[in-house]
């Protein structure tokens, strides 16, 4: 927040997918910037490209054409060594099924990250594990295993397991989609006062509700940005 | 350390499948640690048994063998391992290398001994009788001999019915006429008027054809037996007495001696014993039912040999003890040899105190003189006559035929059957010269002539002239010349130059027989094969090498091999036990492998979301493969150890109750009748490894695809 450089920052970005002889473009020349304390919605219809722009962006794919930056580096130039670092030390991921370990119990999936970084004595990880476990409402569940836990639990799980790090950045891919509405509200009130508290998040739906919430849009359609910082009453009058 | 919890965990989760991988690992572990240690074991027993018995830690041969050295026999059956022409400089130079404690000469050979024959010794008796004047036992003797006549003639008849009598060798026709005389009423009315002369008719024509039934053919170890018992742990006299040092003399190996010289009926009966002691019945062991019909079936073994004085002895015995009324031995025998579970003790008893004291009750005794018969080098039948001092065996291993067939001679006599001339033989030359007044025997009729047994012999067999014998007797096949020796009475060492030569070699070979050598003498000569015996603590194959380089650098022309490799097929026996194992041992693994691979091919397509997430909060490659890695591993540790561990408990078992042996071989392998194995630390260790290396080759490729899952496979299975 205080660097003033954005997070996220696109340029021009292509991504053709090639089935077979047919090329699909999923995403046509899309710039965009994400600065820190974002709370942002990629939003759009199925198969407009939300989820291939996430790809980019937490550099589980790479553009065809034009420049992602994040943190400042350029993801076109890392190598898949140097790119795993990036998400590991970067980003955090909230999947659309939770994708939790499932022999590992709350705690340690949540603690896995930590473990991969390792830089983190025992005590420090135990006590940012603790109260992230504390923070996301699931403390008493913490050594249940996931497939002892409700989805929305679940997600809770997935969203301290992305958070444990300490992110510039979580990334999002429809994280409500699974859950049933009222889940789904209590899991985006969950992530809006986390973004209060500091973490920067972006996050892809396809559900106006969730739109609603967001602090800004991005609408995605057939592969291009269609319009880039609309107000909240906007977006609704285009849905 | 959380890859272990993640594997732990996953093993845990699919417990059919890790039941079943790791039930294959922890078998092959099990198989493995306990194949690794009874092996272990049984090489060190083995070791025990064959080189402390005859091989020694070590054998030296000639170099020119044709044949590979076979203490205990191989496959292919060829003996030619040459000869050791010196033996008194071999051992001398072998003796002076810092790892030997002993060179023990040796050559093992066949032979055949025709056992005392019952006309012999019913005729020795007569000959008392005559001398002592008990007109009354010469009586019963005389009526026991014409009794067996009789039974030969009737045999002869048989074989007369079978083969056309007309068309007979005249051998056989001749047989048949000795044997017309010998059963005549005239033969008999007129014995007392030449008792000599009738006995040595009866001695040199009709006894000779009650022989064929009692050859004994068997395998001899040639040797110096003072310096082996010494040599040998194993080693140890039984019966009778040892060969006295420096004399000629043969010792029975006691097993052979029991199964093969026995009486047959009482052999039998000793081995009910042994066997109703081990716990079998009669009523329900086989074997031991055959036994009581054989014997019940073979009663003429024992009515043949009994005069009518000891039939009657043998009768009112047996009719007392079984009650019986009925007067002939052939109902009488039958009855009593009808043995039960019940009875058999005291009739075992009443056997060996009223039958077997009229029997001969071994063909060979201890205290006679043998004539053993056998071939030279070059293929001669020879002969030579040798005292039996007593048998012997080796400690722990009396139950095994394979240690057991293996009887022993003076290195004397040895030499002269093997058909080297020593100083010996040349004077016997001399005396069958003097004594057949021929002025000069070529250097190769003498051989034929003493070794071959005789041109008698050879002249039977077809050859025209003493000249052609060498030609003829050369090519000889065992068979043939078996035969041939066969019409040839015990104790008749040569014929072919007249009685007056026999009896002069009989006469001398006697005097040899009481002659004592000096060690220099005893190793001097031709010897086959030598057993090295080490010194305690000394490496084998280091002393092997070394002892080799000396007798290389003094130009002995020999071989040193070890005991595995001399001991021949026996040898061999560990290694197919190692090949079986290995291939046992191959399967397993190949199907834990295979199955292994096959449930981690699966994971992993199962997992492709779980990796995926994995790769994408930031897990490199490695760790992926490391986790995969750490599943097989605690996979490979978790059963090895429960596998090793119940290896473990039953070597541990086997250890305190012993591995019984159950045949011949088996008891050469374990050292005795039963074996006690015992695990090393390197078993487990080699077990440990190889468990490991299985495990992690079968991980490799699932780590492999494991590691080609990317980040993005973690989303799109979401949708
Ligand atoms: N791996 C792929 N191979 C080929 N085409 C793809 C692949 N992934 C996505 N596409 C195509 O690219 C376009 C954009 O897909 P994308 O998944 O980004 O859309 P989306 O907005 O996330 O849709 P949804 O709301 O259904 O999740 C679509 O036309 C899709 O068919
Ligand atoms: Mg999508």
């Amino acid at each position: 927040m205080a660097t003033g450089q954005p997070i996220v920052a696109l340029t021009g970005v292509s991504k053709d997918y090639h089935l077979g002889k047919v090329v699909v473009p999923a995403l046509r020349n899309v710039s965009l910037a994400i600065e820190p304390g974002e709370f942002t919605v990629i939003a759009g219809p199925s198969g407009s490209g939300k989820t291939t722009l996430l790809n980019l962006i937490g550099c589980v794919d790479v553009a065809s054409r034009g420049q992602v930056l994040v943190d400042g580096q350029d993801t076109g130039t890392l190598t898949e060594k140097q790119l795993t670092r990036l998400r590991l030390e970067k980003l955090g991921f909230i999947f659309q099924s939770f994708n939790l370990v499932g022999v590992l119990d709350a705690y340690q999936n949540i603690e896995f990250p930590l473990l991969l970084q390792k830089t983190l004595g025992k005590q420090e990880r135990e006590k940012r594990v603790r109260d992230l476990l504390e923070r996301v409402g699931i403390a008493q569940y913490a050594h249940h295993r996931p497939g002892e836990l409700s989805g929305g639990q679940r997600q809770r799980v997935a969203i301290a397991r992305a958070l444990v790090t300490q992110p510039r950045i979580v990334l999002a891919d429809e994280p409500t989609a699974n859950l049933d509405s009222h889940t789904g509200t209590a899991i985006l009130d969950l992530m809006q006062e986390l973004n209060r508290a500091g973490t920067t998040f972006l996050f892809s739906t396809h559900d106006p509700r969730v739109v609603s919430r967001a602090g800004r849009v991005v609408r995605l359609i057939d592969g291009e940005i269609a319009d880039h910082d609309a107000s909240a009453a906007d977006r609704l009058a285009i849905q | 350390m959380i890859l272990f919890r993640i594997a732990l965990r996953n093993l845990a989760s699919h417990k059919l499948k890790s039941f079943i991988v790791g039930g294959l690992l922890a078998f092959g572990t099990l198989l493995l640690v306990v194949g690794l240690a009874l092996l272990g074991t049984l090489d060190v027993s083995m070791e025990k048994s064959v080189s402390n018995s005859i091989t020694g830690q070590l054998q030296a041969y000639s170099a020119d063998a044709k044949d590979k050295l076979a203490i205990f026999g191989n496959m292919n059956g060829g003996t030619d391992i040459g000869t050791i022409g010196d033996f008194a400089r071999v051992r001398q130079v072998l003796e002076s290398h810092p790892d030997v404690q002993a060179a023990i000469p040796q050559g093992l050979e066949g032979g055949m001994v025709y056992g005392g024959n019952i006309i012999d010794t019913k005729l020795e008796a007569l000959r008392q009788a005559e001398k002592a004047g008990d007109k009354e036992t010469s009586a019963v003797v005389r009526a026991h001999v014409r009794r067996i006549v009789g039974l030969l003639a009737a045999d002869m008849a048989k074989i007369g019915e079978v083969t056309d009598l007309a068309n007979a060798s005249t051998e056989t026709r001749q047989a048949v006429a000795d044997l017309a005389t010998a059963g005549n009423d005239a033969f008999w009315q007129d014995f007392d008027r030449d008792p000599l002369a009738a006995m040595e008719f009866l001695e040199n024509k009709v006894a000779p054809l009650a022989l064929n039934a009692e050859m004994l053919f068997f395998r001899y170890l040639g040797t110096d037996p003072v310096r082996f018992a010494k040599a040998f742990e194993l080693f140890e006299i039984v019966d009778g007495q040892a060969i006295p040092p420096g004399q000629r003399g043969f010792l029975f190996n006691k097993l052979n001696y029991e199964d093969a010289v026995k009486h047959k009926i009482a052999r039998r009966l000793d081995k009910m014993k042994d066997r109703l002691e081990d716990g079998k019945t009669i009523a329900d062991d086989t074997d031991l039912q055959a036994w009581v019909k054989l014997n019940k079936v073979q009663y003429k073994e024992i009515t043949f040999q009994l005069d009518d004085r000891a039939t009657k002895q043998v009768r009112e015995s047996l009719q007392k003890h079984l009650s019986s009324t009925e007067v002939a031995l052939e109902k009488l025998l039958p009855l009593f040899f009808e043995v039960t579970d019940a009875n058999f003790a005291t009739r075992y008893k009443l056997f060996y105190d009223v039958v077997a004291p009229h029997l001969m009750l071994y063909a060979v005794k201890i205290g006679d003189t043998m004539t053993v018969k056998g071939f030279t080098a070059a293929g001669y039948p020879t002969s030579a006559n040798v005292k039996v001092y007593g048998t012997f065996r080796f400690k722990s291993l009396d139950k095994s035929a394979l240690a057991g067939s293996l009887h022993m001679m003076d290195l004397m006599t040895y030499r002269d059957l093997y058909g080297y001339l020593s100083a010996d033989k040349k004077a016997e030359i001399e005396l069958l010269q003097k004594a057949s007044g021929v002025k000069e025997i070529k250097r190769e009729d003498a051989e034929a002539e003493l070794f071959g047994g005789g041109g008698e012999e050879v002249v039977d067999a077809g050859a025209a002239t003493p000249t052609d014998v060498a030609v003829a007797a050369s090519p000889v096949d065992e068979a043939a010349a078996a035969t041939q020796v066969a019409a040839h009475g015990p104790s008749k060492p040569a014929g072919g130059l007249g009685e007056r030569a026999s009896n002069a070699t009989k006469l001398y070979r006697d005097e040899l027989n009481k002659r004592v050598y000096t060690q220099q003498q005893i190793d001097t000569g031709v010897v086959r094969n030598i057993a090295i015996i080490l010194k305690k603590g000394v490496n084998q194959r280091a002393a092997a090498a070394s002892i080799q380089a000396l007798l290389d650098k003094e130009k002995l022309g020999l071989q040193v091999v070890d005991w595995r490799t001399a001991s021949g097929a026996i040898g061999n026996f560990l290694w197919v036990i190692y090949s079986v194992l290995a291939a046992a041992l191959g399967v397993i693994f190949i199907v834990a492998i295979i199955v292994m691979n096959n449930s981690m091919v699966m994971a992993t397509l199962e997992r492709t979301r779980e990796i995926g997430t994995m790769r994408a909060i930031g897990a490199q490659k490695s760790l992926i493969v490391q986790m995969f890695m750490a599943e097989a591993v605690t996979m490979a540790l978790v059963f090895g150890a429960f596998g090793a561990g119940l290896a473990g408990i039953i070597i541990a078992v086997f250890n305190h109750i012993g591995l019984p042996a159950w045949n011949d071989v088996t008891i050469v392998l374990f050292a005795g009748p039963r074996l006690y194995p015992t695990v090393g630390l390197h078993h487990m260790l080699i077990a440990g490894v190889l468990v490991s290396l299985v495990t992690l080759f079968s991980t490799l490729y699932p780590a492999w695809l494991a590691m080609r899952v990317t980040p993005l496979q973690a989303m799109q299975d979401a949708e």
